[in-house]
């Protein structure tokens, strides 16, 4: 088959755009499937994706579309992650392509992940074609977004299309535009088999089904195929694509996107971004750029019912196959018992991991504080990574302690570096460089991981008005002045309570701390005292003063049943708390930590 | 369900809703209707065709009815005739105790002493008087229609008629109600010398217009707090048994329809909306006042809900009544019911050693500072 005739591309917006109307409008117009059908958007396909709108997996569709010049085109279309959590899954998926429609809401103009997802393709060497969207929009301004695309992604913004994807005018023109601008994939069908693998999922029947976007060479079922990371070997079972559902083919060559499955027990296994060659006559060289996906962030994750420990091990173990970037082992802490302290890669990830299980698996949980890996050498001359503060050994112990820094890129309009210097200064950032671009700057700075993991880029991006793009990259380990600090209700120190913080935060942070605890815990039998201490030595209290009156209404003619499914709802409230020692700690108390 | 479930005892109580009300008090959410011209006739009509079909069960003739309550709505706006036409009624089909205690509700507004004379001879025994407040403007905001002289003046009535049983409904937490002010609302009607108080602190329910559109000028909840100690202090001093959460009476007045929901006990329903408990089953009748009536009409039991208990769901509920009382429960429900969670027996024993909950040889109870907070202790003895 001639590769002439294949075009791989994305689609990437700032959220809300109309990434996938745009999408849903492309499958319905090559009839990939019905417009009925189209209505729910496809390729979100996870609950959890749909509500939030964000795309959590890649997705691929396969269009077939005969182009005005007559010929019949196969269009593979691969949806990307939108979220920071996930940016190196973003590249590996544009890697994929050649193209990538950008959109740009006509009325909102350029937005920061429409920026950072503009570098992302550039980088990837894709070419771009902007669209306007939502031209029918009162607000619309299509001129003046030309004109930014022109200004600030140095894009020919004549050549920009401007479309409705709501009501469909101008998508014709994005089918030809795809066709006639992208250039077709290259590659060797001749050559040693070499694919990308860009994402994967797992599937009770086949295993795992892997994404691929193959470079060179064929494959088809019953090849044996070797995966370079990892120097597994296994037998092809099936080749096909996503149309949308899975068709399998009879093979799979040189530019073409689809899947393969072999039998692959766990998506650990086949991991995103690896390389996939023929075990008997393997590529030269693997793709560039790939990583081990390593979990950033750690929080421990308890049931709140000690009866729930199995089915919350099952779960994770059923999660874990399908997402190697996240890691779990057991654990126990002495104010919640028995769990487990997982690794993910942002926080993001984190809260779709609790909501998964919480969703799927019909779990009530409690997240602890999320904690970054810290390296600590030991008096005796022991090195620990330490991921969970209370492990922590006593600071005479301690000889010194690194904490992970990360290299970042910060991407915004010159009107916002102050601000951006400022928040910088906050999270302890060190400066690298500062370099203009247009309008735009674009700043390098070190953090400390432990600083951007929780809300910065949520400050960021309020604070630059949703303009300002990051990005960031493991540097390495760095020596710190940290402390431990500790929560106590009513003299005794919860545990899952403590983190690790900067010595000069840790006033400030108690302070936060407690007062937050103070409006979550509820008045209880006792007044309870919440206290922030380092070591022995406490730096903020607050207390809760024991409850007052905790009664209702009379039974009214009898009506016990009334009363009694009153107070049954208030128990269902109950059910989300937690004894730690004599105080019943409601779950957000946790996420308070977490928050603050 | 009902119907199938034959009562474990031989004596009940009976409550009998009359929905009526001339206007709907701000903080009420019960089952009520306007009352509206030429709808009380097919209302009685009704209430005597649901004690046809009740009476018509087979073990009716096996029980005693000890308690009868007539609760609203606004009962009193039944005709004296009307009144005695139902206890009749009831009288014809089921054996009433002797001295049967028979309470009637009734609104300040809607009671003379020849009413209420009347009502004693067609069998009436104890009378429970709508007074909620003695301060005109916290009468106004609650949206009562009677005034604190109408409120006395319907007590004096009531003792005019001969009853030896008056008990007088309060309520505190009210929106504008200071601590002081209630306190002399307290005072003034203890002074009257009834024989049991019923006192309910203000709950916002949903159904209710101020549950729905939210009201100003709520007390504090430490002040909430003090409003109750100073009715249990006053209470005390002039000899009453603060035997309930929320009621108070002078020795031998206690009232035993209501000692019967709080002892679990069974009870007969009839009128819209009204609640029963037979055997295993707690039920509720239809509330909406024309559905009722049609389920009766065609011949019917009016029952919307019923739950069959669950012996677990029996169980919390004697603990959750019987701990309402100043008499408590017996040690070994407790017992029966902490077996299985132990963290609900440290819980207990929290509640013990703060002095909220005593036990003494073979019984548990509240205190009067655990009364107050009750509601944290059911829901975990659910
Ligand atoms: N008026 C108008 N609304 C649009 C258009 N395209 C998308 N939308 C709306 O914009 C919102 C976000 O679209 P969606 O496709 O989910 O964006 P995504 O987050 O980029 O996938 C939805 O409410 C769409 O209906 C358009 O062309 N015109
Ligand atoms: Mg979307």
């Amino acid at each position: 088959m001639s590769l002439a005739r294949n075009r791989n591309f994305s689609i990437v917006a700032h959220i809300d755009h109309g990434k996938s109307t745009l999408a849903d409008r492309l499958l319905a117009l090559t009839g990939t499937m019905d417009a009925k059908k189209a209505v729910d958007q496809v390729l979100d396909s996870m609950d959890l994706e749909r509500e939030r709108g964000i795309t959590i997996k890649a997705h691929t569709v396969r269009l077939l579309y005969r182009a005005k010049d007559g010929h019949e085109y196969t269009l593979n279309l691969i949806d990307t992650p939108g979220h920071v959590d996930f940016s190196y899954e973003v590249s590996r998926a544009l890697a994929a392509c050649e193209g990538a429609v950008l959109i740009v809401d006509a009325a909102q103009g350029i937005e920061a992940q429409t920026l950072a997802n503009f570098y992302l393709a550039s980088d990837a060497g894709l070419t771009i074609i902007p669209v306007i969207n939502k031209i029918d929009l009162p607000a619309a301004d299509v001129d003046g977004t030309r004109e930014q695309i022109h200004d600030t992604l140095d894009l020919d913004g004549t050549e920009a299309l401007a479309i409705s994807a709501k009501h469909g005018t101008g998508v014709p023109e994005v089918l030809e535009a795809i066709v006639a601008r992208i250039p077709p994939p290259s590659g060797d069908a001749d050559a040693p088999l070499k694919a990308l693998v860009f994402d994967s999922f797992y599937d009770s029947y086949q295993g795992v089904v892997i994404y691929v976007r193959l470079k060179d060479g064929h494959v088809r079922p019953g090849t044996k195929i070797l995966l370079m990371s990892n120097g597994r070997t296994y037998d092809v079972a099936q080749v096909g694509v996503f149309s949308p559902d899975m068709r399998p083919v009879a093979e799979l060559s040189a530019g073409q996107v689809g899947y393969i499955t072999a039998a692959i027990k766990r998506v650990a296994d086949a991991k995103v971004g690896d390389t996939i060659t023929e075990a008997a006559r393997p590529t030269a060289e693997p793709f560039p750029g790939y990583r081990d996906a390593k979990p950033m962030v750690f929080a421990g994750l308890y049931p709140i019912e000690d009866t729930d420990y199995e089915a919350l091990r099952d779960a994770l173990e059923k999660l874990r196959l399908n997402d190697p970037a996240f890691s779990y082992e057991p654990e126990t802490s002495l104010a919640l018992g028995y769990g487990f302290r997982c690794g993910f890669l942002g926080m993001l990830h984190m809260e779709i991991v609790q909501e998964r299980l919480e969703r799927e698996f019909n779990l009530s949980l409690i997240v602890t504080a999320p904690s970054v890996q810290y390296r600590v050498l030991t008096t005796a001359g022991e090195v620990l990574d330490i991921d969970n503060p209370s492990r922590l050994p006593t600071p005479d112990r301690i000889e010194q302690m690194e904490e992970p820094y990360v290299h970042s890129s910060v991407y915004v309009p010159t009107e916002f570096m102050t601000a951006i210097y400022k928040l910088a200064q906050e999270k302890r950032g060190e400066h690298k460089s500062l370099e203009y671009i247009g309008k735009r700057v674009h700043i390098r700075f070190d953090f400390p991981l432990s600083e951007i993991v929780v809300d910065f880029y949520d400050k960021l991006k309020s604070i630059s008005k949703g303009y300002a793009s990051f990005d960031y990259d493991f540097a390495d380990f760095r020596a710190s002045e940290l402390v431990k600090l500790d929560i106590l209700l009513n003299g005794d120190p919860v545990d899952a309570l403590s983190t690790i913080v900067h010595r000069d935060k840790a006033y400030e942070r108690g302070k936060a701390l407690v007062e937050k605890l103070r409006g979550v815990i509820p008045r209880q039998l006792y007044e309870v005292a919440i206290q922030a201490a380092i070591g022995s030595r406490v730096i903020a209290r607050e207390t809760v003063k024991a409850m007052g009156k905790n009664v209702t209404a009379k039974c009214y003619g009898g009506d016990i049943t009334r009363k009694r499914k009153l107070l049954e709802k208030q128990k269902e409230g109950k059910k989300r708390m937690k004894q730690v020692g004599r105080v019943e700690v409601p779950q957000e108390a946790f996420l308070t930590v977490l928050k603050t | 369900m009902v119907s199938g479930s034959a009562p474990r005892s031989s004596v009940l109580g009976f409550y009998l809703h009359v929905p009526f009300c001339v206007q709907r008090c701000h903080y009420c959410s019960f089952n009520t209707a306007p009352l509206e011209a030429g709808q009380m006739d097919p209302y009685l009509r009704a209430l005597h065709g649901e004690l046809d079909v009740l009476g018509g069960l087979s073990w009716a003739g096996d029980v005693t009815i000890a308690t009868v309550f007539l609760g609203g709505g606004t009962p009193s706006l039944l005709e004296p005739e009307a009144l005695a036409a139902i206890l009749d009624d009831l009288r014809a089909r089921w054996r009433l105790a002797d001295g049967a205690e028979v309470t009637v509700e009734c609104n300040p507004e809607s009671v003379t002493r020849e009413r209420l004379a009347r009502y004693r001879a067609a069998g009436v025994t104890r009378v429970s008087l709508g007074v909620q407040a003695l301060d005109d403007t916290v009468l106004k905001t609650l949206g009562r229609r009677h005034d604190a002289r109408g409120a006395r003046a319907a007590f004096d009535a009531a003792r005019e008629a001969g009853y030896d049983d008056v008990s007088v409904d309060v309520m505190y937490g009210l929106p504008g109600l200071a601590v002081d002010a209630w306190v002399s609302d307290v005072e003034r009607v203890l002074a009257w010398d009834p024989d049991h108080v019923s006192a309910y602190a203000l709950t916002l329910d949903g159904g209710s217009p101020w549950g729905a559109g939210g009201v100003e000028n709520l007390p504090a909840e430490d002040d909430v707090v003090a409003q109750y100690w100073a009715l249990t202090r006053a209470a005390a001093a002039r000899g009453f048994e603060h035997y309930e959460i929320s009621n108070y009476a002078r020795p031998g007045h206690r009232a035993r329809h209501n000692l019967g929901y709080w002892r679990a006990g069974e009870y007969l329903a009839a009128g819209p909306g009204a609640c029963g408990f037979v055997g295993d089953v707690r039920y509720g009748n239809i509330k909406p006042l024309t559905r009722w009536r049609a389920a009766v009409d065609a011949g019917t039991l009016p029952v919307e809900t019923s739950e069959r208990l669950t012996p677990r769901q029996r169980l919390a509920e004697r603990l959750i009544l019987g701990l309402r009382t100043s008499d408590g429960v017996p040690a070994a429900w407790l017992a029966e019911r902490t077996a299985s969670e132990p963290a609900l027996a440290r819980r207990i024993d929290e509640w013990e050693r703060a002095g909220h909950l005593v036990a003494d040889g073979a019984r548990v109870r509240l205190m009067e500072s655990g009364f107050i907070l009750s509601d944290a202790l059911f829901v975990d003895l659910l």
